[in-house]
């Protein structure tokens, strides 16, 4: 069956993968086996109940958006080049990519990108503004019950005050990727076997 | 007249008279004053007067119980200053009691302070401290990493013995120092037991900062495996010691023995392990002695393995490793319960006895300093250490997947802190063959003060020195630790989708053999396990309580945050609100979900993360609720909004669930959910809509008391606040009982709706089955599979 697992993989295109993503053979191997471990109806796509049946995920916070990241718009199955185009935006940074020349397309896992599909996950409209409504919604993902709404939407408040810069009561991608300028986003969002 | 002395203390020496002059200070509250109030006694002839003072009769329980209650006082206090434990290790503080305490005694009696018996330590001091240690291993993430724990363990040993044993030798014949007549022998024995390292001291240091896994189980297992390994060196070495020539076959036998014992002693901790899973299977009359049967047979199987002169260690470790998996679901939650936190209770006793002990022992005259010698000895521990780590390390991460960074080989390396193992071992060398112990005791309560204290301090600000690269402090914004976070959820998120490294050949050959085998032997049936689970499944049932009534208790989510939105009105704060703000986000982010729950020998971290995770899922299923009401009520022309609600607990068009998984296991405990177990959240969150499901209902609510179980959804539910932001139309009262009138369908499992259900029932809008006609489709299909086991 391994042999199987690795010619299909080498049948999608895996040098695409490969090259696309800068991902190692093995760790594609690796990933293709979780893939597949994960499509319980195997039929080489991954539903949103294939990724809700992770015990741990289910006690994320915020493990409903993060499975919606992994769809594109209005698709509800993602097959493995989705799953590895999504993964691929948390490849850590390799020092000697940084000085690679900038002609080619922005690879993934660059510092934008990442911000990008944070940015994401908060800002569900898709209208490239953060609300203080989808600020509000993570808010109340990420806390316990102790908060009072209305604590709740100070806190919202304040975090749009301090990125806000065009007084529009909403968090631009400009003015996220500012605020974080000073956050090690590279660290945070890389994983470390994904290189 | 010298009474007996009590085998747990035995003194150097001691004349009665002097002790008789301190018992006069009797039962007073210091345990000092009544530790040495021990041998002399003034026994009055005659019959037993009230008020006369009976010590000899109790003298044994009372001191032990003495030493207990003083160390656990000694907690207390220390834990009174709250910042104190994250800058200081507690064995600091615990050595510097024992200190104090010995200084007493010494101070009062002007003799050398009572010294633990050999036999003590490894019979009742160790065992729990190993047990403990053994029985909260992650044993997949062990299993995973095995290799490397068990390259540093074994290797890693071998070479800081050997290196400092050589070395050591080689400043001994240094005839300046005086040292010569300490054999190499000598040495490698003297190597062999500085060498055992106890960095779990250490991770208590390491709670707060996001360690990664990887390091944790490798100090982990390294100081369990290292333990074993140092044990029997030490024996190896004293025996050659003894022995009169050495010949190369002796040397041979000598790992030949090395490895029978300790293959040996996992046999028989495995073996043991297996028959305490099979007598659990049995107990559920008895659940009160439930706890016991797991330390007897644990502890059985360390005495055993030493009666064999098998490593006690591991085969205690193994023990507790199996058990651990098959044990904790046969017996109650409330067993459960007992079983860790009594085990924790032991080992935090025992260690701190230990390091008292230590402390007291430091004081007196059992020392003979040598500059050299010691100075020499502590320098050779670091950079042995240190080299060590870091040669395997770069060998080792050929082999890896995750090569281990220079800041993991630095925290290994600097985290290498000695600690009980090392000082019991010294104080056992007999001293016919050594006669210079005394050099040795010094040498080796020198190294512990100097590792325990500085580098126990100090190692968690070196860490945190080493992780900041950029480092702005200068205004921290109230967002960023939102942010922050944020990203650490998504990144845990994700290395959850991407799952353990992939799919090992024996640990599937092993799971299939477990389930086929093991588990139908050594399981019971039908036991709902963790607490989540089980409130899960309590809400489930709630659920279709609810629906079958169809008298939904729906609460309205609070638009307060909605309507409270002045625009353009965002005032600056103060500071001090700031502050407040700060502060009440520090306290309710929830926690990342550690995979590995940090190993804390004091205190169990499971609770609160467990309540956290409850937090999480009951608000998911407010909200998919929520989404399912919604999604009723709303058409299709809903513009995007209604796709977020949606999106975010339900996917529009979804399969209905193609199989349902018989449910035979459910640990789903947080943090121990193996992927490949991932039939277990699903089953049991999973509630198939049946027929007869509704007679079951009624069937359920006369056995369990239904009141109850509304206060405790009440409490839940006004608890958990149930203000999603996204609601934004408080959904309006019960709504077209369409959606609901089914009962049942909306089984949801979990997230999973089906929309053409969902349509299905619009469409036909009428009050009763269409349901039936839908459920049919789905039915074919499950009717495949065994019917559930009901979960309770």
């Amino acid at each position: 069956k391994m042999f199987s697992d690795t010619a299909f993989v080498r049948d999608e295109s895996q040098e695409d993968i490969t090259t696309e993503h800068s991902v190692s053979h093995s760790q594609i191997t690796r990933l293709y086996s979780r893939f597949t471990s994960l499509d319980k109806g195997e039929n080489g796509t991954l539903s949103r109940e294939d990724f809700q049946r992770i015990p741990e995920l289910a006690i994320n916070p915020l493990g409903d958006r993060i499975i919606n990241a992994f769809f594109p718009e209005g698709e509800d199955q993602v097959n493995f080049r989705g799953f590895m185009r999504t993964l691929a935006h948390f490849r850590p940074i390799e020092d000697n990519e940084k000085s690679k020349d900038q002609n080619g397309p922005e690879p993934l896992n660059s510092r934008s990108n990442k911000l990008h599909f944070a940015f994401r996950l908060y800002d569900l409209d898709k209208d490239d503004k953060i609300s203080r409504d989808e600020l509000l919604q993570v808010l109340r993902m990420m806390v316990g019950v102790n908060i009072s709404d209305e604590q709740l939407g100070s806190i919202a408040d304040r975090t749009i005050q301090e990125a806000d810069q065009d007084g529009d009561s909403a968090i631009s991608f400009a003015e996220f990727v500012k605020v974080l300028e000073k956050v090690d986003v590279e660290q945070k969002m890389s994983i470390r076997f994904l290189h | 007249m010298r009474r007996d002395l009590p085998p747990l203390l035995y003194d150097s020496q001691a004349p009665a008279r002097a002790r008789g002059r301190l018992c006069r200070a009797g039962a007073a509250p210091g345990a000092a004053r009544g530790e040495r109030s021990a041998a002399g006694s003034r026994r009055r002839p005659g019959p037993a007067r009230h008020g006369a003072l009976d010590y000899p009769h109790v003298q044994i329980p009372f001191e032990i119980t003495l030493w207990i209650l003083l160390a656990s006082l000694a907690k207390i206090g220390f834990h009174l200053y709250h910042k104190l434990p994250s800058i200081v290790p507690e064995s600091c503080l615990l050595i510097l009691v024992g200190l104090l305490l010995g200084g007493i005694i010494f101070g009062a009696e002007e003799k050398s302070p009572p010294v633990m018996n050999s036999d003590v330590f490894f019979l009742y001091l160790l065992p729990p401290i190993v047990l403990d240690a053994g029985y909260f291993m992650p044993t997949r993430l062990f299993f995973e990493n095995f290799g490397t724990i068990f390259w540093y363990a074994v290797v890693g040993t071998l070479w800081n013995a050997i290196g400092i044993g050589i070395s050591l030798y080689g400043i001994c014949q240094i005839s300046a120092f005086g040292l010569t007549d300490i054999t190499l022998l000598q040495n490698l024995l003297f190597g062999s037991l500085i060498s055992a390292v106890d960095p779990v001291a250490v991770l208590a240091v390491f709670e707060n900062i996001h360690v990664n896994e990887q390091l944790y189980i490798l100090v982990f297992g390294e100081s369990l495996l290292n333990d074993a390994i140092t044990v029997v060196l030490y024996n190896l070495f004293k025996s050659f010691c003894q022995m009169r020539t050495i010949k190369v076959i002796d040397i041979f036998a000598g790992i030949a023995n090395f490895f029978i014992v300790g293959i040996g002693g996992v046999l028989i901790g495995i073996l043991l392990g297996f028959v305490a899973a099979f007598t659990t299977r049995f107990t559920h009359k008895i659940r009160v002695i439930e706890p016991l049967f797991v330390f007897l047979y644990s502890y059985l199987s360390y005495i055993t393995a030493e009666m064999f002169h098998l490593s006690g260690i591991m085969a205690i470790t193994s023990c507790a490793m199996t058990m651990n998996k098959y044990v904790e679901e046969n017996v109650s939650q409330k067993s459960y319960t007992t079983i860790k936190y009594f085990m924790k209770m032991l080992s935090s006793v025992s260690e701190t006895l230990i390091f008292i002990f230590m402390g007291v022992s430091t004081v007196g005259k059992n020392h003979e300093w040598n500059w050299a010698f010691v100075s020499f000895t502590l320098l050779f521990c670091l950079i042995w250490r240190a080299l060590g780590v870091f040669v395997l390390t770069q060998i080792i991460n050929v082999f890896r997947t995750i090569p281990l960074t220079f800041k993991d080989q630095f925290i290994i390396a600097y985290g290498g802190l000695r600690g009980a193992i090392c000082f019991s071992l010294v104080f056992l060398l007999p001293p016919a063959v050594f006669p210079r112990k005394k050099l040795f005791i010094t040498a080796v309560i020198v190294v512990i003060f100097f590792t325990v204290f500085i580098q126990g301090i100090t190692i968690r600000p070196l860490v945190e020195f080493l992780d900041v690269k950029r480092s702005n402090k200068k205004q921290p914004a109230v967002s960023e630790e939102i942010y922050n976070r944020f990203f650490d959820h998504v990144k845990t998120g994700i290395e959850d989708v991407c799952g353990h490294w992939g799919h090992n050949f024996w640990r599937d050959k092993f799971k299939k053999f477990d389930n086929k085998y093991l588990r139908r032997l050594l399981i019971r049936e039908n036991q709902p396990k963790s607490s989540i689970v089980s409130l899960y499944k309590k809400l489930e049932i709630k659920h279709a309580i609810e629906m079958a009534e169809s008298g939904m208790i729906s609460k309205v989510p609070s638009s307060v945050s909605l309507s409270d939105y002045h625009e353009g009105k965002i005032k600056p704060l103060s500071p001090t609100e700031m502050e407040n703000m700060r502060e009440i986000l520090t306290k309710n982010l929830y926690q990342i979900r550690h995979r590995t729950m940090s190993y804390n020998r004091h205190s169990l971290a499971a609770d609160a993360s467990e309540k956290q995770a409850k937090e999480i899922l009951i608000r998911r299923r407010h909200s998919l609720r929520e989404s399912l009401r919604k999604t009723n009520s709303l058409s299709r022309e809903r513009p995007a909004a209604a796709n977020t609600k949606r999106f975010l607990s339900l996917p529009k068009n979804t399969k209905l669930p193609e199989k349902l998984r018989v449910r035979n296991k459910t640990s789903s405990r947080v943090g121990d959910s193996s992927d490949s177990d991932l039939d277990a959240a699903t089953t049991v969150l999973n509630l198939r809509p049946r027929a007869g499901k509704i007679l079951r209902e009624q069937r359920l609510r006369q056995q369990r008391p239904l009141p109850e179980f509304r206060v405790e959804w009440k409490n839940e539910v006004d608890g958990s606040q149930d203000g999603r932001g996204e609601q934004q139309d408080p959904s309006t009262l019960p709504q077209p009982s369409i959606g609901f009138r089914q009962p049942l369908l909306t089984r949801p499992r979990f997230g999973t709706l089906s929309r053409e259900d969902l349509t299905a029932d619009h469409g036909s809008a009428r009050p009763m089955p269409p349901p039936r006609l839908v459920r049919q489709a789905s039915q074919g299909d499950r009717q495949r599979n065994k019917p559930e086991n009901q979960p309770y």
